[in-house]
């Protein structure tokens, strides 16, 4: 393993999971729970691009949520009104979300961060506010008035992926494997990005501004581009949400939608490069228990957030590597000659 | 001429109603560096505790806007003392505050709907009637609202300008290490800081509420416009806030009357992100308030 590179042991380690994640609809017949994990792996992956942008690049980003509606909203505006496949509206979705954030992010990214946080969270409202108050019919299907934007109700019923012909019953494991597809190119995305080219110049960046400016870095040109390479993937994601649910509408960009996605990131640790997978899922588990509590979802997740902002600010991932790192110092102690070696890989792991 | 009285009148009491509820966010983002996104729910709860107060117990309007406002102050307090005390020195504190304040805001705002609905409530605390002024009718609840805002606000400023209190703030906003050297107890100005902005939200809650009714999520719409004018203004300039917020309402009110009520918002934030690519510390910021 110590020929191998940070990033190629990330890649590996990529494969593993996800070869894991395909195995398992073999296991799994219950179509709920399938259904669960379906929810999980695209939450994942929208949380693994925020962390890319907010963790590592440093763009708190309230609005990532509107990029996950852009590609939704092709799909179901896309397969509604031209009746298009997914196959192809889905691309269509992606591109156009990251269209939305160079356009946003050429205006906002310059400010400082608490100015971005509160542009991309008021523009998001702001197109919620507009989509919901239409009142123009667009088209009247069957006497029902549909806005151009769907209006409050959203868009619903349009073609899926077309597995229920292909595979009968078994059509959820069909959409099972596009969304592990969609989460895989979001994945492999978020380590080449945290662990390649780009993430050394946000490391620098965040190292020393002024040192990595001299050196010719150009901080708005890499935060604009990392924000419009998450919001394709983010995009991806939602189209595939919209082909999967066969929804699009405005309650996606709800508040409690939004707070859920940032719990994923910060319970699984921002900063990390596996720790929106691990929040995902534990977020998906406490909302399962918490569904059965009475539906004390929203109080559950703000609780949370709140207490692993203030006890865990690492996260699951940060005390997992502090509990490893402590494992690891008290072998080293038995074994001084690998002491050495174990300390120096630790370090640099730290400083990832 | 109607037109353009109705308006100013218009223009006015939104704008009285919005500076209410940015001028505390100004405030604490200037003192502290802290963004509560939480600020809506003090509107919400401070609403709430007057709707409670006078619909159950029947209290007269004024008691049930003391207990509103006192409510918005507890609120305030509880916040800082079960949480933001803990973080003030943690790294990022300004990203982390935004995400525990977030996380703060729905579960407050998922109690109040299990507590009282989802159906939107009058608020029962209300004024009625209505006088004319050169043919256009002016309520006396607007009347009501400009005059408790500027109150309020005017409270504030001298609050901020005259006494030792308001020097501790301003001192610590300025400089929070040298504010300590010359004896300011910054912790306790922070305290001081989220309760004013309690007051005020809680106060601008129950007035929003007047006009718009009750409902759990009745603080996000207003906590958006205090975002956008904060950001206008500059974040962290009080006086910016204040005056940015006038401008706004009247420029609402007038997009409303001639364009259409749901394009107020949209054009605002335009224009704001129009006057952000030009001055990008915003109109009354001061360079060296915020580093961008």
């Amino acid at each position: 393993m110590s020929q191998l590179s940070e990033i190629q042991r990330h890649l590996v380690a990529a494969v593993l999971f996800i070869a894991a994640m395909a195995t398992l609809p073999y296991f799994v017949s219950e179509r709920y729970l399938l259904g669960q994990i379906i929810v999980f792996m695209l939450w994942a992956s929208v949380a693994t691009q925020w962390n890319v942008l907010t963790g590592h690049a440093g763009v708190f980003s309230l609005g990532q949520m509107l990029f996950f509606s852009v590609g939704s909203y092709t799909v179901g505006m896309a397969g509604t009104y031209l009746g298009t496949s997914p196959w192809i509206s889905m691309p269509v979705g992606a591109v156009l979300s990251a269209v939305a954030a160079l356009l946003i992010g050429i205006a906002c990214l310059r400010l400082a961060s608490a100015y971005v946080a509160l542009l991309t969270f008021a523009i998001v409202f702001m197109v919620q506010a507009l989509i919901v108050t239409d009142p123009n019919c667009f088209t009247n299907n069957g006497g029902v008035c549909l806005p151009l934007f769907g209006g409050g109700n959203g868009f619903s019923g349009f073609a899926d992926f077309g597995f229920r012909k292909l595979l009968k019953g078994d059509w959820i494991v069909g959409n099972y494997f596009v969304i592990l597809a969609s989460l895989t190119l979001s994945l492999f995305a978020s380590i080449i990005v945290i662990h390649g080219r780009l993430g050394l110049a946000f490391r620098a960046l965040n190292d020393s501004q002024l040192y990595a400016a001299s050196r010719g870095l150009n901080r708005t040109r890499f935060r604009v581009t990392v924000f419009v390479i998450t919001a394709f993937f983010t995009g991806l994601s939602g189209s595939v949400y919209a082909a999967h649910f066969r929804f699009a509408g405005p309650s996606l960009f709800e508040m409690p939608t939004l707070v859920l996605i940032l719990a994923m990131v910060i319970v699984g640790g921002l900063r990390s490069t596996w720790g929106p997978i691990l929040g995902a899922a534990a977020m998906m588990v406490l909302v399962e228990i918490a569904k059965g509590m009475g539906d004390v979802r929203n109080t559950a997740v703000g609780v949370v957030l709140v207490l692993f902002v203030l006890l865990f600010p690492k996260g699951i991932a940060g005390a997992a590597g502090r509990t490893l790192r402590m494992f690891r110092a008290q072998r080293s102690a038995e074994r001084p000659e690998i002491a050495e070696r174990r300390f120096d890989a630790t370090k640099t792991e730290i400083a990832r | 001429m109607d037109a353009a009285i109705q308006i100013i009148i218009t223009g006015l009491t939104l704008g009285a109603m919005y500076a209410l509820a940015s001028v505390g966010l100004a405030l604490t983002y200037g003192t502290m560096g802290m963004f509560n996104m939480a600020h809506g729910m003090f509107m919400t709860i401070g609403a709430y505790a007057s709707y409670s107060l006078s619909s159950a117990f029947g209290a007269p309007l004024p008691l049930a806007l003391v207990a509103g406002i006192c409510a918005g102050a507890i609120s305030g307090s509880l916040l800082h003392l079960l949480i933001v005390r803990f973080m003030l020195h943690t790294e990022d504190f300004q990203t982390t505050i935004m995400v525990a304040t977030a996380g703060v805001a729905i579960a407050l705002q998922d109690l109040i709907l299990k507590r009282y609905g989802a159906y939107p409530f009058k608020q029962p605390a209300q004024i009625e009637g209505s006088f004319r002024l050169a043919g256009t009718a002016i309520s006396y609840q607007s009347i009501v609202i400009v005059a408790m805002a500027a109150l309020l606000i005017g409270a504030l400023a001298w609050l901020l300008t005259y006494t030792k209190f308001g020097l501790a703030i301003r001192a610590t906003a300025m400089n929070q290490d040298a504010a300590k050297l010359m004896g300011v107890r910054t912790e306790r100005t922070y305290l001081q800081v989220i309760v004013i902005a309690g007051v005020l939200a809680s106060a601008a809650g129950i007035l929003i509420s007047s006009l718009a009714g009750l409902s759990p999520a009745m603080g996000t719409d207003p906590l958006i416009r205090a975002f956008i004018i904060c950001v206008v203004a500059g974040l962290g300039s009080v006086t910016g806030a204040g005056l940015a917020a006038i401008m706004m309402g009247l420029f609402e009110a007038a997009i409303s009357y001639y364009i259409g009520a749901r394009f107020g918002l949209p054009v605002m934030l335009g224009l704001v992100v129009l006057i952000l690519i030009f001055r990008p510390a915003g109109l009354f910021g001061r360079m060296e308030v915020v580093r961008s």
